[in-house]
């Protein structure tokens, strides 16, 4: 892996909110790469920055300083409407609560970041299919988000998240409304994407999932825990 | 879009209902005050034109029928207008109470002596019209025909009022009924006869040849103006007025029902907006969560902006939808008791609905929709994505 070419740079990045009158720091200089086809897990304590550290390596939220960088393209650089299409083409995110749209099928669900993408109607439909198809969902294309179980839900989003053909795949906590079984379909799915080439980065909690990654980085207090992942009380893939 | 922006909507269904039937009444109103902000006065004009009859001579300082007061040399100015080569037909008009034996008691009745070679008053429903010279004849409303059940070849009696010193009918006239006539300036319900001028005069004893009004119809639009001039230095003790001018002096009389629905017609728009914005930032802030994620996925703030506008627009659509049928419903009722005003023509209606009238209320309320909807629109896609996940995770 450590031939293959970098993807995701983030260097030196700091985060602080305010919660009232006390301001948090949520990321002490924080610095990740991420090569291509790497399978990353973000884990550490409820509190350690996880998901600030996803929202901030996925444009989704600014760092206060430091740098991330996509296909070395620095994402601080970009207009809010370039740092948009950079999302919708090259990132793919998952969520903890799936975040599918209620009053749209399974299949048009999977076929909103394509539309938005302006890809024609046939053509998304059948890259939808088949995305449906890919997490073993086709039986249940035209069912509406809210007739899905919850790990259906999972899967769907996961096909939405792929819709694109994405450079990166983010997860916040993927599995964290699943029962363990579902879990584990999920768990499965990762891996297979994974083998299929896709770099993801995940943040969980779920020490499962968390194995499943070829490098996790364990967050504590806003900084990367210094213990090496080799060492890493979850042990790699 | 439409497409999503119907299917959100259908989320709510009876909440999205209810913001709807409040945006069609607030639409019905504005409707119904676009039509009566200019109706009446469109009304008026198309009741003065019924018969083509552009130019009124009244007394000096009145309008046509406005008091009792008479002008002289009527019948004279009349004919000689008659000879104009520019106008067609003018005849002078004398208005009256008449009476008739009704039983023990006296029917009131409505008298116009006419100038059957030149009169704008009225149309023949059925029999014969009144023949210039005819000093024996007399055309009636359908209210008298309802009234007395008079029919054309009737011999009726007319009076022109009672003697108080016998309490009796004074001396009238025998008259035979030509035909019954709508009459196109009557008030509701109004019993009004028509018989020569002549004869009017004698039942009124009014001396010398006066008349309440002239009504004069210039062949060629273009010539009202100059002719009605000509009519003033002809005729300096009358006022003179085209229907132009009759429209004018109308419409300053009409200046506050103008503002008033100028007043609660913007009132409505302003319901109207505060309605789509008020549903439409509940919605959003229903919807933030799902919204940051539609962002995050790489749905742009435009993208987000146009599904809320689209939200907003297809509430106003539909508002406006029924809130055209209520407005119309509403101005007919409205109309229907306004016009029961008494003396107010018949004619005249207050709410004229006209194209032009719906579509510049249509246009007002959508265009106060999509309005409406910016603002929530705008608060959509400046959502902070990362921090509305994490209070949605939360």
């Amino acid at each position: 892996m450590s031939g293959a070419q970098l993807l995701l740079e983030a260097h030196d990045l700091v985060k602080e909110f305010r919660l009232g009158a006390r301001s948090v720091r949520a990321l002490r200089g924080v610095s990740v790469s991420v090569r291509q086809g790497e399978y990353v897990g973000i884990t550490g304590p409820s509190g350690s920055g996880k998901s600030t550290l996803l929202h901030v390596l996925g444009g989704l939220e600014a760092p206060d300083s430091g740098t991330v960088s996509l296909e070395g393209v620095g994402l601080g650089r970009l207009t809010d409407s370039a740092l948009t299409r950079l999302r919708l083409l090259r990132m793919g995110f998952i969520f903890q609560r799936f975040h599918l749209l209620p009053v749209l099928t399974a299949l048009e669900n999977v076929e909103l970041p394509m539309a938005e993408a302006g890809i024609g109607r046939a053509k998304r439909r059948e890259r939808a299919r088949e995305l449906l198809e890919y997490v073993g969902l086709s039986e249940r294309a035209d069912h509406r988000a809210t007739q899905l179980s919850g790990g259906e839900m999972q899967r769907v989003a996961i096909a939405r998240a792929l819709a694109n053909r994405p450079a990166l795949l983010l997860a916040d906590e993927p599995t964290g409304e699943l029962d363990l079984s579902t879990g584990r379909q999920i768990l499965e799915l990762f891996r297979l994407m994974n083998e299929d080439g896709m770099t993801i980065v995940v943040v969980t909690h779920d020490e499962h999932l968390a194995a499943e990654a070829s490098r996790t980085i364990h967050l504590i207090d806003g900084r990367i825990d210094p213990v090496p992942s080799a060492q890493s009380p979850v042990p790699a893939r | 879009m439409i497409r999503l922006a119907a299917k959100n909507l259908s989320r709510h269904r009876l909440r999205n209902t209810l913001a709807v039937l409040g945006i069609a009444v607030a639409a019905a109103l504005l409707l119904d005050m676009v039509m009566l902000a200019g109706g009446m006065e469109r009304s008026f004009e198309r009741m003065l034109l019924s018969r083509g009859y552009q130019i009124r001579l009244a007394p000096k300082g009145t309008l046509p029928f406005d008091t009792e007061a008479t002008f002289p040399g009527a019948a004279a100015l009349s004919a000689r207008l008659r000879a104009d080569p520019r106008i067609s037909a003018a005849g002078a008009v004398l208005g009256g109470a008449l009476f008739t034996a009704s039983g023990d008691s006296l029917l009131p009745l409505a008298g116009l002596g006419v100038e059957p070679q030149g009169q704008g008053l009225y149309e023949l429903d059925r029999g014969a019209d009144l023949a210039p010279g005819d000093t024996a004849g007399i055309v009636i409303g359908g209210t008298v025909a309802a009234a007395t059940g008079w029919r054309p070849g009737d011999t009726v009696r007319i009076v022109s009022g009672t003697d108080p010193q016998v309490a009796r009918a004074s001396s009238g006239r025998r008259l035979v009924v030509r035909g019954v006539v709508h009459w196109l300036y009557a008030a509701r319900g109004q019993r009004t006869v028509g018989i020569a001028l002549p004869v009017m005069r004698g039942l009124g004893r009014v001396a010398g040849d006066r008349a309440s009004m002239i009504m004069v119809k210039v062949i060629r639009d273009e010539d009202v103006e100059a002719v009605a001039t000509e009519i003033r230095r002809l005729a300096p003790g009358a006022e003179v007025n085209s229907v132009t001018t009759l429209v004018a002096r109308f419409r300053t009389r009409l200046t506050y029902f103008r503002q008033l629905s100028l007043i609660l017609g913007t009132i409505s728009l302003f319901v109207g907006i505060l309605l789509v914005t008020t549903l439409l930032t509940i919605t959003v802030n229903e919807r933030l969560g799902e919204i940051a994620t539609l962002r995050a996925i790489g749905v742009s703030r435009g993208g987000i902006v146009r599904r809320v506008l689209a939200e907003g627009a297809l509430l106003t659509l539909a508002g406006n939808a029924i809130g055209l049928l209520l407005g119309l419903a509403t101005a007919r009722y409205l109309d229907g008791i306004l016009t029961s005003f008494p003396g107010l023509p018949a004619a005249i209606s207050f709410f004229v609905p006209e194209r032009g009238a719906v579509i510049r209320a249509a246009a007002a309320l959508l265009v106060a929709g999509s309005i409406a909807g910016a603002w929530p629109a705008w608060r959509a896609a400046r959502a902070p994505i990362a921090a509305t996940l994490r209070e949605e995770a939360t």
